[in-house]
């Protein structure tokens, strides 16, 4: 016997040590230097497997009925084939999901339901109870063993405390006190908890060294090998050797037993909460799970290599095999090796401790996240919660533990260690067809798991934990006779009058048959809800996460949320740090609008994160049930959004139905070069496609005004009756100015007054302005489309439907409006020629009428003979010359030209005419005519700028006398008979139109027999050759001299003939006219 | 260039096969009515025979899943992209 004061210094001192281990690989992960993040660390937690049921409990069982116990680790051997593919794809869902346990990990894959959250903790409480109850008695089964006091015993407790002792009351408080510090320490529960995996990696070391430690020392020390132990055993009892080393075909070691068991803790391995914890929750990478392959086997392997020999050995000193749960304590205290003693009860207190303190973890994690937190997730949340939830933790540890206390309390004395264990593996078996099952199978949905797993729970209660109270004698009860209600069939140990197995095999047959049968058959039955889907998608695939994610987003908040709000409500539940950094971590690089929010496209995602931040701690249901009572008392849910084409389709077909749409588009701007017909096909499409209550187009016209050009609608309306001047202030301006699509998708939450006013108005729910814009360019117009009655219509892949719609008429109204501008051109052109031909026809009739004002010819005097000339440069021009005569012997003669060639010149020439004709008669002398013609012209010439040079001569036939006067015109050429030089008739005198009073300078001049007189005009001297040189005088008065003694005609055709040659050309720069004198 | 991606192709083939080959191996020896084979009450070196089976059968499939975890980190350039289990 040991001192209690020395077991009990040294459990704490053990304590202490774990603790302190603890406390170091936290700092350590605190710093980024985590030391249990290797494979090896990861292994040895794995093994926290091997609980006190290995420790004591195997070799009880293999000294009572034999080689089944190994069973127990065969199986995860067997298992840890498959954890290349199945431990690795749980873990990567763990990861990628925040769970949290094992709960968090089958309710998020049905559709994150609470009730699964709720069920699989329910049954995880009631299954672990046989499991805590089965520490609980080994601890304090061992402590009186070693020390002869009953429970973890403190001698003066006894005196003030109960009267009567419970047997591992205290046990049960000690370890519950050590849980609740180890276990439930912080709120997060996705993290990994780097202290607690240093020290059940720390404590699997201990147990494996105690272990063996005892079994050297029963193997080698006591007897002499394996070998002698056998033979010795052989020689003994040779039945009760063969009973132990085979299987049988009855009872606890018949092959349906072996069967069952072997099933039972293949599965056990990873669905026992804590297992899963370890290998899951706790996996820092995947890397590590191929290590733990053939590591975590191996530690098995060796912890039970000396369970036989110990049990054989046990029997052997002792003669029977009764309490041959303890033989690995007893055989070293009989032997009086106390320190051994001592070492093989900390192995056994670590497998004890270890297990608690990870099923505590888990379990409070479970019952606080999926009992309690539906719960508190209705209440408002407050600033205390994180408080409040770390609590709740703690006391769910608690109720975890006495549970398990009651159970040994109740059942402790009436079984085995093992058999209280495998009580909770077959309950842990009910997981597996909903995980395993989630984790291949799409199909596989909420109401088929909840439902198996219930039912599967039933059974396994009223077969196997039933009946245990029964047996126990706590429960007085013939049920387990007579079945229930006295019905035969209904025996818990022989259900529907099956007989002839052992109570595991015939329990887990039962319980699963219900269980998967429930699963696959409601699950193929019934179908899955949309988020059943997803998340059915997010754990199948999860190794193709491109199957996972959705080409685009297929729901929408109802009511915006600002990223302020969400970090608000994270706060109140992970506090402000943790929220802080999450949300930094998911903002990163991405946009935020002015209003501190995201795009309503990415808002899904912003609502998704949150939740997954908030699972990291809560668990994914209920964190789920608080970002959606929170949107909910704002106001605001997720809603899916609308689908255009109505009806239910995979993103393949639906990206078809889009391609239609466009086709038709395409078809209609193709079949027809009317814009306004092409405008009404097109909205009459979408209203047929899309069922919008109202779609207008508006283009904008020459003053920057967008007009509606054309709309559909099913009602009465007003608003097509404005016409809008593209403002910021309304939806419509900011479409067309900011040239992108502009839509709201619940018109209650409008901000711009303007808008809000028409919508209401007119009762529209939701609408988008889509720019009617080419590849960058600035818009020519807007599309509108308005929806009365749904809410959400737009999505991002609808608008860049319309989009692609509007860019399709874009396309249209820019080639109508080019054909529109060419076909403008070229009638302008055409008008053009016509008015130019019209004007040419009018200047062709001026100019016959003005060449019909010149006299063709001049009237023959007696000795003197005529002839003139007119050829005008442009049709009409300003020369003018013509004669008058006052007697039969007397002729004033006139030549004038006006200044330029237009018809303003030719109108003046007219006029001059006019007014000359007027004149003749009342005057006498040239210089009278002369200052009377510019006192009436002045007034006109100035008006239109113009003014005249004129010669004015009087020629008497009799006389032989020429008087005349000149205002600037070209002095007529005289040429006397034998004389070859030229005189120039030139007399003072201004031009007429430039001053109003103006004298006139009268001449005359005596002509004799021979003489020749040209009147001309400067188009003659000024004729240019095409050296740009002047015809000149001198040149003239050469021509004249050389045809002297000719006809006046002749002089006149040949002087054009020798000023045609001169210019080289047809086109005259001025008119010429002249008029050829001769005296004969 | 075919050769070796022959090989690759071969290689992945036979390893996801025989993972579960070995698998369902060790659920059959583990079953009745292959173990009944040695589940007699007889002793070879002295050992019961059932004892010694189920240790070396035990010993025997903790070195062929190290062989496997070695072999699987073996060819680690030629892992495929998707990370799909090989």
């Amino acid at each position: 016997m040991l001192s209690i004061e020395l077991v009990w210094g040294v459990s704490l001192l053990y304590i202490a040590l774990i603790f302190l281990v603890a406390y170091y690989a936290d700092q350590r992960q605190k710093s980024g230097r985590s030391i249990t993040a290797n494979a090896t660390v990861y292994s040895l937690s794995i093994a926290v497997y091997a609980t006190s049921w290995t420790f004591y409990g195997s070799v009880g069982k293999a000294a009572t009925t034999g080689p089944d116990f190994i069973l127990t680790y065969l199986g995860p051997s067997l298992t840890a084939f498959s954890w290349w593919f199945l431990l690795r794809k749980i873990i990567r869902v763990t990861k990628e999901n925040n769970i949290t346990s094992l709960a968090d990990f089958i309710s998020s894959r049905y559709g994150k339901s609470q009730w699964i959250g709720a069920l699989v903790t329910l049954i995880a409480v009631m299954g672990i109870m046989p499991y805590i109850g089965l520490q609980l008695k080994a601890v304090s089964g061992a402590f009186s063993i070693i020390t002869g006091h009953p429970d973890f015993h403190i001698a003066f407790l006894d005196k003030i405390l109960l009267p009567s002792p419970h047997p591992g009351l205290f046990t049960a408080l000690f370890l519950g006190t050590f849980s609740v510090i180890f276990g439930a320490r912080h709120l997060v529960s996705s993290e990994r908890h780097d202290g607690l995996v240093a020290a059940i990696a720390l404590e699997s070391i201990v147990k494996l060294v105690a272990f063996i430690s005892a079994g050297i020392f029963v193997t080698y020390f006591m007897f002499d090998g394996f070998v002698d132990i056998f033979s010795r055993m052989q020689l003994k009892d040779p039945r009760l050797t063969a009973h132990l080393t085979t299987f049988n075909e009855y009872g606890e070691t018949s092959y349906a037993n072996l069967f069952t068991m072997l099933y039972l803790s293949m599965g056990a391995i990873m669905l026992l909460p804590r297992q899963f914890q370890i290998m899951a929750i706790e996996n820092s990478s995947e890397k590590h799970i191929s290590m733990a392959m053939w590591l975590f086997p191996a530690y098995m392997f060796l912890i039970n290599i000396f369970v036989v020999p110990i049990a054989l050995g046990g029997i052997l000193s002792s003669g029977s095999s009764a309490n041959a749960d303890y033989f690995v304590l007893t055989l070293p205290l009989q032997s009086g090796h106390p320190w051994l003693v001592l070492l093989t009860f900390l192995g056994g207190f670590s497998a004890a401790t270890g297990m608690l303190m990870v099923e505590s973890v888990t379990i409070s994690t479970m019952l606080l996240n999926h009992v309690f937190m539906p719960i508190i997730v209705r209440l408002k949340p407050r600033s205390w919660f994180p408080i409040l939830l770390i609590n709740m933790k703690r006391f769910g540890v608690f109720v975890v533990v006495l549970l398990g206390y009651f159970y040994q309390s109740v059942v402790g004395e009436t079984y085995m260690l093992v058999t209280m264990g495998r009580i909770s593996f077959a309950a842990a078996a009910q997981f597996g067809p909903a995980l395993i099952g989630g984790l291949y199978w799409h199909r596989g949905n909420r109401i088929g798991a909840i439902t198996g797993m219930f039912l599967g729970f039933l059974i396994w209660f009223y077969t196997l934990l039933l009946p245990s109270f029964v047996k126990s004698g706590w429960w007085q009860s013939d049920i387990p006779a007579k079945g229930l209600f006295g019905l035969d069939f209904l025996k818990p140990t022989q259900l529907f009058g099956l007989t002839g197995l052992d109570i595991w095999s015939h329990s887990v047959f039962w319980s699963m048959l219900f269980n998967i049968g429930a699963y696959l058959a409601l699950s193929i039955i019934l179908g899955q809800d949309e988020r059943e889907q997803e998340q059915a998608k997010r754990f199948v695939d999860v190794f193709e996460p491109e199957k996972i994610k959705m080409p685009w987003e297929t729901k929408r908040l109802s009511k915006p949320v600002t990223i302020l709000q969400f970090v608000n409500l994270m706060t109140k539940f992970i506090g402000e740090t943790q929220s802080h950094a999450a949300i930094s971590e998911y903002l990163g690089n991405r946009e935020i609008d002015s209003k501190g929010g995201v795009s309503e496209f990415e808002l899904p995602n912003l609502k998704r994160f949150i939740e997954k931040t908030l699972a990291g701690s809560l668990g994914a249901a209920a964190a789920g049930a608080i970002v959606e009572s929170y949107l909910s008392d704002i106001g605001s849910k997720m809603e899916s959004v609308y689908d255009i084409f109505s009806t239910v389709r995979t993103s393949l077909d639906q990206s078809r139905e889009a391609l239609y749409v466009r086709l038709r588009a395409s078809e209609i701007m193709n079949r027809s070069l009317d814009l306004q017909i092409i405008m009404e096909d097109l909205l009459e499409l979408l209203q047929k496609e899309f069922k919008f209550d109202l779609s207008i187009i508006r283009l904008v016209d020459e003053h920057g005004i967008l007009t509606v050009r054309c709309y559909r609608s099913t009602g009465s309306q007003q608003i097509t009756g404005h016409s809008w001047q593209p403002e910021i202030d309304t939806h419509i301006g900011e479409a067309f100015l900011g040239n992108r699509a502009e839509f709201v998708n619940d018109t209650q939450y409008l901000t711009k007054p303007k808008s809000k006013e028409i919508m209401e108005l007119e009762g529209i729910r939701s609408f988008a302005h889509i720019p009617i814009a080419s590849e960058g360019e600035p818009p020519m117009g807007i599309l509108s489309v308005f929806s009365k009655s749904i809410v959400g219509l737009f999505t991002e892949p609808f608008l860049q439907l319309l989009g692609s719609l509007a860019g399709q008429l874009a396309q249209a109204v820019k080639i109508v409006s080019e054909r529109e501008a060419k076909e403008m051109e070229r009638l302008q052109k055409e008008a053009a020629q016509l008015e130019n031909a019209r004007v040419l026809r009018d200047m062709e009739i001026a100019k016959q009428i003005q060449l019909s004002l010149l006299p063709a010819s001049f009237p023959d005097l007696p000795g003197v003979r005529f002839a003139c000339r007119c050829v005008p440069a442009a049709h009409v021009g300003g020369d003018y010359y013509d004669f008058f005569l006052r007697e039969e012997n007397n002729i004033d003669m006139i030549i004038a030209d006006v200044s330029g060639h237009s018809v303003g010149a030719a109108l003046i020439m007219v006029e001059t005419r006019s007014v000359l004709r007027a004149q003749v008669h009342s005057t006498t002398s040239c210089t009278d005519i002369l200052t009377v013609l510019n006192d009436l012209l002045y007034e006109d010439l100035t008006r239109a700028e113009l003014f005249i040079t004129m010669f004015y001569a009087n020629y008497n036939a009799e006389s032989r006398i020429l008087n005349y006067a000149n205002a600037g015109h070209n002095p007529p050429i005289l040429l006397r008979r034998g004389k070859s030089s030229c005189t120039e008739l030139d007399a003072e005198g201004l031009i007429l139109g430039v001053n109003r009073a103006v004298s006139f300078e009268g001449k005359s001049v005596q002509l004799q027999q021979g003489d020749l007189v040209l009147f001309y005009t400067d188009g003659i001297t000024e004729a240019q050759s095409v050296t740009g040189e002047l015809f000149g005088t001198g040149r003239l008065c050469t021509v004249l001299t050389e045809v002297f003694e000719d006809e006046p005609q002749k002089i006149i055709d040949r002087l054009l003939k020798e000023i045609t040659e001169y210019t080289s050309s047809n086109l005259l720069q001025d008119d010429i006219s002249m008029v050829v004198m001769k005296v004969n | 260039m075919w050769p070796k991606l022959k090989s690759v192709v071969l290689q992945s083939l036979r390893f996801k096969e025989s993972w579960v080959i070995f698998f369902i191996l060790g659920i059959i020896m583990m079953n009745y009515p292959f173990i009944s084979i040695f589940d007699k009450p007889t002793f070879v070196f002295h050992l019961p025979l059932l004892y010694l089976y189920l240790q070396i059968g035990w010993l025997v499939s903790i070195l062929v899943i190290y062989l496997f975890t070695k072999a699987n980190h073996l060819p680690k350039n030629q892992e495929d992209k998707k990370g799909e289990p090989r």
